[in-house]
């Protein structure tokens, strides 16, 4: 009897201690998909190496992707702790700012060397960075290499192209190499792979625009606005979208859309929809976030152009080629009860070592050596670092409170246009009004 | 005297229920729409008075989503009605006969519409999907998500999805008809059409009120399908009162602006229940 | 009492015939949603669309098996949440209803406002609600969004509360009061027993609306309580809508509902009461 009190109580004790030196465990939120599954990677590694010593575990938190932003804006402004660190984004950032602690004081002093300055940047806010990068997007031209080639090298297809560019675009042009596209040589391009344009036109559509009232799609069209020299607001913070530039840029989209070469349903496309459209080989080309290269260059996903993906920087304008540039990032939850360890964490994250293993895992991390040095597994990659570098852009107040506000406005006033709901003088006029009104808030 | 502590007794709970868990939300939505308040300022949001309230009754978008929300609220409600009388007169033998039928028969219901939005972006994609396909089949190519189709579209998704309510609800009411009446009709020598025109449906009259009724509000308050499906667009063709009160409080962070948008819609709900409630509760008793 | 007419032969070819259009086209998202979780994404993705493919059950074993989900624990989360939110509207409804038909008592007041509660986009409760639950501690809890779900579901068991008893003969009960029946005995005894399938009509909607709600289970839960209504959009990525999962997951969402609704069927037998006393 007596033996079995002991060992009860030895019991007790045990279990009491080992309450007390339980682990301060930090929690990561994250949305599901390739981001959390190569995080998980990187937790792995850390929770396995550098968390043994320092006496705390890292684990994920998955929120549904739908209503993300919203679930999560609701958390970090109630003060949940529910999560010490959490997905931050260029555009979510400026909104999330007072909800997050600075990072500053957590990381190394060495940490910006290694990472993209635009992927700092535009996680930064008020000269305080807010979150490690992680994934870091731009846009490409994406084209079929063997459409491309036989454009490129078929006498007969350049007299059409030739002939089509003059009828519909008032002059007579020769097919471009994707790299050197303009914007009419993209339009140019996009009428001569449109059946009902080039009845000998192996695809159906040109292109695949992404035309839902939806933040996303604003973000890819802010190529032809800032290419064309425009932007949200001028240097003084003067609201400029309803410039001679975002008429341009809108009119670059509704000419693709008027002469049939967008499918008619690409009112309703956001990603995926796009990415259906040029996988099946419905559309020759889409301007589309590079994150779709593994997905419609898979033979497994899409057989029909698995292997034959190419990609281009964005069609130039005036102002060359441009693309909006935007990176994931790890935030830390200012109502977190665990800052010190949560910090620990976001320094490791911040290290090339880390960087290298979410790379490896699937991750597009905002450090151009590792994008660099995987040009074997990810042909992509090396692009991704040198476009953002040289024709990245984040539109001027794109980090702000109102940012998120103003793509809304952006969103709902130029799909009413494409779909030919409202004039594009409305649009314009409306757009700058919701916009002002955004940023009065 | 004791019939009166004896109701008071039997609605107390309801009673109770509604003010510990709506009165504080509903205190809290009142000051807050009478506020400048964002998820900034959550805690400590600014009485500014009725300017939400008059920004509201400004907002062009507001009044448009609301006649949005009414034109398929009406349409729909029709239609799920109409089609589930039908259903439910003509099929009752069967479906009394073999009752797991009616069980495939409300399938449709099951499905969370916010899944099903998801899914139907599949079936309605113009390349993959399933629709199209079968519409190409009688040489229709429409583009179901463009700005002639996309309103049709959610008002034929909502109905798939909730006439079976309505059938359910209506099937229900047929069988609480006595079959003596019927009987005797038949007796009589009225002819079945006869007999349904002023046997069955006068009879029904107050469940079919009732149901309409019911359908009217849910799919007045019309969000996830739509919001999944489109985003409340092209533009804001599909934008209902419910999508735009959630973009106002979510999207834009405009929450004083999204609560008072909100009540001055219940100030209309209010008015609309009042007057047909007269009808829906008194209905025919016999 | 006379039978009713059984329908002929033609009778019942064609209303066979209508059954079957009713629940191919009602049921087409169903169909098309089960199909498409036995494809490999290869045949999902297919343009056109195919009929004939070799089924794989791939989807269902990532959904039940992915070790940062846990799926069997959504779809319990949802069962409690529909149960007890049923359960809380019915035991709130049925006496306050009978108290308003019977007793005309509080029905031009209580009616309106319960119903109001649903003419509301429940969006704007959110916050509130955020903040009451953080409060209480009830935040992703099952309780919680019990109590939600009784929210959700109380203006409708109100509303069709009142229609049965309204519809019930009055005679019965009266002859009960004379008896000298309480309150409670009337109810339990007479207007429950006599009010069957209507009572699980309102029960099996009143589940299947508790069953679908989404934006309540996304913004009170974190990871015990979430609903499977939410769990299945966690296959939604920003890399796309990974649509075999999603639409395994939605499935098995179906399967629970399903089921309460063919057991309950056997109650939903034909109100002959009604009738009976009548007559």
């Amino acid at each position: 009897m007596k033996k079995y009190l002991y060992g009860a109580s030895a019991f007790a004790l045990a279990t009491t201690i080992g309450a007390q030196a339980a682990l301060a465990d930090v929690t990561l939120l994250f949305w599901p998909g390739p981001e959390s599954e190569a995080m998980q990677q990187v937790i792995d590694a850390f929770n396995e190496g550098p968390g043994q010593e320092l006496g705390f575990e890292v684990e994920q938190l998955l929120f549904s992707r739908q209503g993300f932003f919203d679930k999560e804006l609701s958390d970090l402004a109630a003060g949940s702790t529910e999560f010490d660190l959490a997905l931050v984004t260029t555009y979510t950032l400026g909104r999330y700012a007072p909800f997050l602690e600075p990072l500053d004081g957590y990381l190394d002093a060495d940490v910006s060397n290694h990472f993209a300055s635009v992927a700092l940047d535009s996680l930064s806010a008020d000269g305080s960075i807010y979150g490690v990068p992680t994934d870091i997007s731009v846009h490409f031209a994406y084209y079929r290499n063997d459409l491309i080639d036989e454009l490129m090298s078929n006498p007969d297809w350049q007299a059409r192209y030739s002939e089509i560019a003059a009828e519909h675009l008032g002059e007579a042009r020769d097919p471009v190499a994707p790299d050197d596209w303009t914007w009419d040589d993209y339009i140019a391009t996009a009428l001569f792979f449109t059946q009902s344009i080039n009845p000998d036109s192996p695809t159906q559509f040109g292109s695949a625009l992404q035309l839902q009232n939806l933040i996303f799609n604003i973000m890819i069209w802010q190529s032809t606005l800032v290419s064309n020299g425009g932007n949200w607001m001028d240097a003084d913070g003067n609201i400029t979208i309803d410039s001679d530039a975002a008429r341009t840029g809108l009119n670059i989209y509704q000419t693709i859309i008027d002469s049939g070469a967008t499918p008619p349903g690409s009112l309703s496309y956001e990603f995926a929809e796009a990415n259906a459209a040029f996988g099946t080989g419905r559309a020759a080309t889409t301007l589309q976030w590079n994150a779709a290269f593994n997905i419609v260059n898979d033979p497994n996903e899409y057989p029909e152009t698995g292997g034959l993906v190419g990609v281009a920087p964005m069609p130039a304008g005036p102002e060359g080629h441009r693309t909006h540039s935007h990176s994931l990032g790890i935030g830390m939850n200012a109502a977190s009860e665990n800052k010190d360890e949560a910090g620990q964490f976001l320094n490791y994250l911040a290290s090339i070592e880390a960087q290298e293993i979410y790379a490896a895992a699937g991750g597009t991390p905002a450090v151009p050596s590792i994008l660099e040095g995987m040009s074997d597994v990810r042909p992509e990659f090396p692009l991704i670092g040198q476009f953002a570098a040289d024709y990245g852009f984040v539109i001027n107040g794109g980090t702000a409170a109102y940012a998120v506000p103003v793509y809304e406005v952006l969103a709902q006033e130029f799909s009413g246009y494409w779909s030919g709901q409202i004039d594009i003088d409305t649009a314009l006029s409306q757009a700058a009004d919701g916009m002002a009104q955004a940023i009065a808030q | 005297m004791q019939r009166r502590r004896e109701a008071w007794l039997l609605i107390a709970p309801l009673v109770l229920f509604m003010v510990v868990w709506l009165g504080f939300p509903f205190l809290s939505n009142l000051y807050y729409s009478l506020s400048d308040v964002t998820f900034e300022t959550l805690s400590s949001p600014t009485l500014v008075g009725v300017e939400n309230f008059t920004a509201a009754i400004d907002s062009a978008a507001f009044w448009q989503s609301l006649w949005f929300s009414l034109r398929f609220a009406l349409i729909s409600t029709a239609a799920q009605i109409v089609i589930a009388l039908i259903l439910a007169i003509a099929l009752r033998p069967l479906l009394e006969r073999y009752r797991f039928l009616l069980a495939i028969l409300i399938l449709p219901l099951m499905i969370s519409p916010a899944l099903m939005g998801i899914m139907y972006k599949l079936m309605l994609n113009e390349f993959v999907g399933v629709v199209p396909q079968y519409l190409a089949l009688f040489g229709l190519y429409p583009n179901l998500l463009g700005p002639d189709w996309v309103v049709t579209v959610v008002i034929v998704i909502e109905v798939l999805q909730w006439t079976p309510f309505a059938l359910l609800l209506l099937l229900t009411a047929l069988q609480a008809i006595p079959d003596e009446l019927t009987d005797a009709a038949y007796v009589d020598g009225a002819k079945p059409a006869h007999q349904l025109r002023y046997i069955v449906l006068p009879l029904m009259g107050p469940a079919i009120a009732l149901t309409a009724f019911i359908r009217f509000i849910d799919s007045f308050r019309v969000f996830d399908h739509i919001y999944v499906l489109t985003g409340g667009g092209p533009g804001t063709l599909t934008t209902s009162s419910s999508i735009f009160i959630y973009r106002a409080f979510f999207q834009q962070g405009r929450l004083g602006f999204a609560i008072a948008s909100s009540l001055i819609l219940m100030a209309f709900s209010l008015l609309l229940l009042w007057v047909t409630m007269r009808y829906v509760l008194k209905g025919a008793r016999t | 009492m006379t039978r009713r007419r059984e329908p002929g032969v033609i009778g019942w070819t064609w209303r066979w015939i209508l059954f079957i259009v009713a629940a191919v086209v009602l049921n087409l998202p169903v169909v098309f949603t089960v199909l498409t979780s036995f494809k490999v994404n290869a045949d999902i993705n297919a343009s056109p669309p195919v009929w004939l493919f070799e089924p794989t059950l791939q989807h269902y074993i990532e959904v039940l098996t992915t070790p940062t989900l846990n799926f069997p624990r959504y779809l319990a989360n949802s069962f409690v949440l529909a149960a007890a939110g049923t359960l809380i509207a019915l035991v709130l409804a049925v006496p306050a209803a009978y108290a308003i038909v019977r007793m005309k008592f509080g029905g031009g007041t209580i009616v309106p406002i319960v119903l109001m509660l649903r003419t509301l986009p429940l969006v704007i409760f959110a916050i509130p609600f955020y903040f009451m639950f953080q409060w209480l501690g009830l935040l992703d809890t099952r309780l919680g969004l019990s109590i939600i779900a009784a929210i959700i579901n109380l203006p409708f068991a109100l509303l069709f509360a009142i229609a049965m008893v309204r519809d019930l003969p009055y005679e019965i009960e009266e002859a009960a009061r004379v008896d000298g029946a309480s309150i409670g005995m009337l109810l339990w005894r007479i207007v429950i027993p006599l009010g069957r399938p209507m009572l699980i009509s309102i029960a099996i909607l009143s589940f299947i609306y508790a069953w679908n709600e989404f934006l309540f289970g996304l913004i009170l839960t974190t990871r015990s309580a979430t609903p499977v209504t939410v769990g299945a959009t966690l296959f939604a990525t920003s890399f796309g809508i990974r649509w075999g999962p999603t639409s395994a997951a939605m499935v098995l969402s179906l399967l629970p509902p399903m089921l309460v609704g063919l057991v309950c069927f056997r109650y939903l037998t034909r109100a002959l009461t009604a009738g009976a006393v009548k007559g």
